[in-house]
């Protein structure tokens, strides 16, 4: 990407004045949702509404023509018709926008390549990034810019998400509420004509606020680019993509064996594993796993050790470790003799450690910090069963008490109690400790610690 | 790797109007990569061969030559263990063979080629796609890659260590460890072969398929017994 436009980008997701070039009165046209988001969620810079039918929208002036607004504008975002776009970008282009974003539609998607062709020409010319078309827009929590249609910002937080779909966006807004899912920005790419991932995801390399990169993506604009880009921004943070389309592409005419092996979902897992991207099965491990690789160091070892304090679910995490390629190890006989010196007789000093139903906070921070100081330990996923004596806010408390003191040491939680221990979660997930209702999601985010951990150790250095 | 070599066989295919490589040309791309091959020498002159002068070592494998016949074994192009006592009558034999089946079959003469000993088959392979440019493959032959698709890719280029990775990827690893009565593998020189192939293939950016099936994994070494390598435009 030429550097001209790659450094224009931060305009796109920080701008300081934005103008929304066919903004209505009508609450029921886009027009006015993005205005009135922009007004409603906190946006601190300059807006300004274009349209020549109108003096005031939401009580803020109204300039018929982008060319009108007295100051600078760092983004022009267009939400007018399709055939009305090349004139007000050309008008915007004149006015010296840094940036441009189109949510309106109707352009490749629909078979009209000619028309989104042309847009890139101009934008290119002029060393303009463009986002879109056919996008919801651009959130970003870090300054309450909600650029877009979509109802309310996201959780804030340390994530990118970067989502091909407008819709999924907008729909998973509430679930990052819900989960505390922190988001930094919500970029929604729509048909790529000139921004993709590629491009994104090179500048968010040195994007400050960004800890974690999510992908929803169908496919990418240039395979081996993606590849080469995310495999250098992965030393820096975590990528995890979620990668939808997984049915096979029909029979490809191949001469060869190779050739005919050689399916899209293979080539995308082919691409994931060079580039150290973090592959997730669906929405709901891709936020689970975007959530672990945001909030907690990569694990640098194989040595995991699960707390729990009922049987079942240690059984359980102990299957999935083996499924997820970490399988549990015996943990060395000083570090149980230290544990059972804490744990009742009737539990288990052997890993899984069953602390038993008794265990109560003080229970969990004794063993946890035993295992969390020992050198052979390299990582701890810790189950929390709700039990009827035990308050899971207290539980949860201290292991984020004890886990405070060993922050090069991930460990991810599982409560399990449904409603029971909606309170304790929210309380680890802001005390930085990624939690999941089940043995499985918390093993699988351990896993993704791991694999990210495995290509830092491997390519980390590198260049 | 010899590229001035390979360079010069590739130009020589492209000025003949083909794709497709003869089976003795990829061959002896493999060669210059550094790739084993049986030994073998490509006769277009059947009537001259002076079988006495013939420094390759019995029993013999024979495959035609032709531009047309891809699939040789489909067609009876291929004849295994044959003596050098019987070699010109089996090489007269399938050309006549060959000639009944496929009259209009262009043939530019034959192949004849030490046979080599059995080992654990596996296949190393390149595809470049159009998204993701040159990836390799690998896999065990027969019913691993056929029926059960067993196999692992990478993006090439690629070094030692992904090329061994994506050996132990695979389901049927456990058999190139040894598996009753099967000794292992030379597991070094199928990751040999593999970052070889990956870094023609990148190196070459012409080439759209090559397929190395089987190549011959003994408990020392390995030996490819068939190469086909396929240009784009």
């Amino acid at each position: 990407m030429e550097r001209e436009i790659k450094e224009k980008i931060k305009y796109l997701l920080y701008p300081e004045s934005v103008a929304v070039i066919g903004a209505s009165r009508n609450p029921k046209k886009i027009g006015f949702q993005v205005v009135y988001n922009l007004i409603k969620d906190g946006y601190k810079g300059r807006i300004y509404p274009i349209n020549p039918n109108a003096d005031e929208i939401l009580g803020l002036k109204c300039y018929p023509n982008i060319l009108d607004v007295p100051g600078e504008v760092d983004l022009a975002m267009i939400v007018v018709p399709a055939s009305k776009v090349l004139d007000v970008l050309r008008d915007s282009i004149e006015k010296g926008v840094k940036a441009v974003a189109i949510i309106t539609s109707g352009f490749s998607e629909i078979g009209n390549k000619e028309l989104e062709d042309a847009i890139v020409d101009m934008c290119r010319k002029n060393k303009i990034p463009l986002l879109g078309p056919n996008i919801v827009g651009v959130l970003n929590t870090d300054h309450n810019m909600n650029l877009s249609f979509c109802p309310n910002l996201p959780f804030k937080g340390r994530i990118t998400f970067i989502t091909q779909s407008g819709a999924l966006a907008i729909g998973l807004i509430g679930w990052t509420w819900a989960s505390r899912i922190g988001i930094s920005k919500l970029v929604s790419i729509g048909n790529m004509a000139m921004l993709g991932f590629e491009e994104l995801i090179e500048y968010l390399e040195e994007d400050m606020d960004t800890d974690a990169i999510l992908l929803y993506m169908e496919g990418v604009k240039n395979g081996r680019l993606f590849a080469e880009v995310s495999r250098n921004v992965s030393r820096k943070k975590p990528i995890i993509a979620i990668k939808a389309g997984k049915s096979e592409r029909g029979a490809k005419a191949a001469a060869s064996h190779t050739g005919s092996l050689a399916g899209n979902v293979m080539l995308y897992e082919t691409a994931f594993k060079y580039a150290g991207v973090v592959s997730a099965d669906g929405l709901e491990d891709g936020f689970d796993k975007a959530l672990a690789l945001s909030l907690q160091p990569p694990l640098k070892g194989d040595n995991i050790v699960v707390v729990t304090n009922g049987g079942g679910a240690g059984v359980l995490s102990s299957d999935y470790a083996e499924t997820f390629g970490i399988p549990l190890r015996d943990i060395p006989v000083d570090l149980m003799d230290t544990v059972k010196n804490l744990i009742p007789p009737f539990g288990s000093p052997k890993n899984p450690i069953d602390l038993t139903g008794n265990a109560y906070r003080d229970d969990y921070i004794r063993v946890l910090d035993a295992v969390l100081r020992h050198p052979w330990v390299d990582g701890v996923v810790s189950i929390y069963v709700h039990a009827a004596i035990t308050d899971p806010v207290e539980i949860a408390d201290g292991i984020a008490y004890v886990w405070k003191n060993y922050r090069e040491k991930p460990i991810t939680v599982c409560m399990i109690g449904g409603r029971e221990v909606l309170v304790a979660n929210t309380w680890l997930r802001d005390n930085g400790i990624p939690v999941y209702p089940t043995p499985k999601r918390a093993m699988a985010a351990m896993a993704a610690l791991r694999e990210y951990g495995r290509f830092l150790e491997r390519y980390g250095n590198e260049g | 790797m010899d590229e001035r070599g390979i360079r010069e066989i590739l130009d020589r295919v492209y000025k003949e109007g083909r794709k497709i490589l003869y089976e003795y040309e990829a061959k002896e791309i493999a060669r210059l990569i550094g790739i084993p091959t049986p030994k073998n020498y490509f006769i277009e002159d059947i009537d001259s061969l002076n079988i006495d002068n013939l420094d390759l070592k019995e029993p013999y494998v024979i495959k035609i030559v032709s531009p047309q016949i891809i699939h040789k074994s489909d067609v009876g192009g291929v004849v295994l263990n044959v003596s050098r006592e019987n070699l010109k009558r089996e090489i007269l034999n399938m050309i006549e063979n060959i000639k009944s089946k496929m009259p209009d079959a262009e043939i530019k003469g034959v192949l004849v080629e030490e046979m080599a000993e059995k080992g654990v088959e596996t296949i190393v392979g390149l595809v470049k796609d159009p998204q993701f440019g040159p990836v390799v493959m690998f896999g065990l032959g027969g019913i691993f890659v056929e029926v059960y698709r067993d196999v692992s890719f990478r993006l090439a280029p690629l070094d030692i260590d992904e090329a061994l990775s994506m050996i132990k990827e695979v389901k049927a690893y456990k058999i190139l460890k040894g598996y009753r009565g099967i000794p292992p593998s030379d597991i070094e020189a199928i990751a040999d072969v593999i970052v070889k192939v990956g870094e023609f293939g990148y190196k070459f950016q012409e080439v759209n398929e090559l397929d190395i099936n089987p190549l011959m994994a003994y408990p020392n070494g390995v030996n490819a017994l068939d190469v086909r390598i396929i240009l784009g435009d």
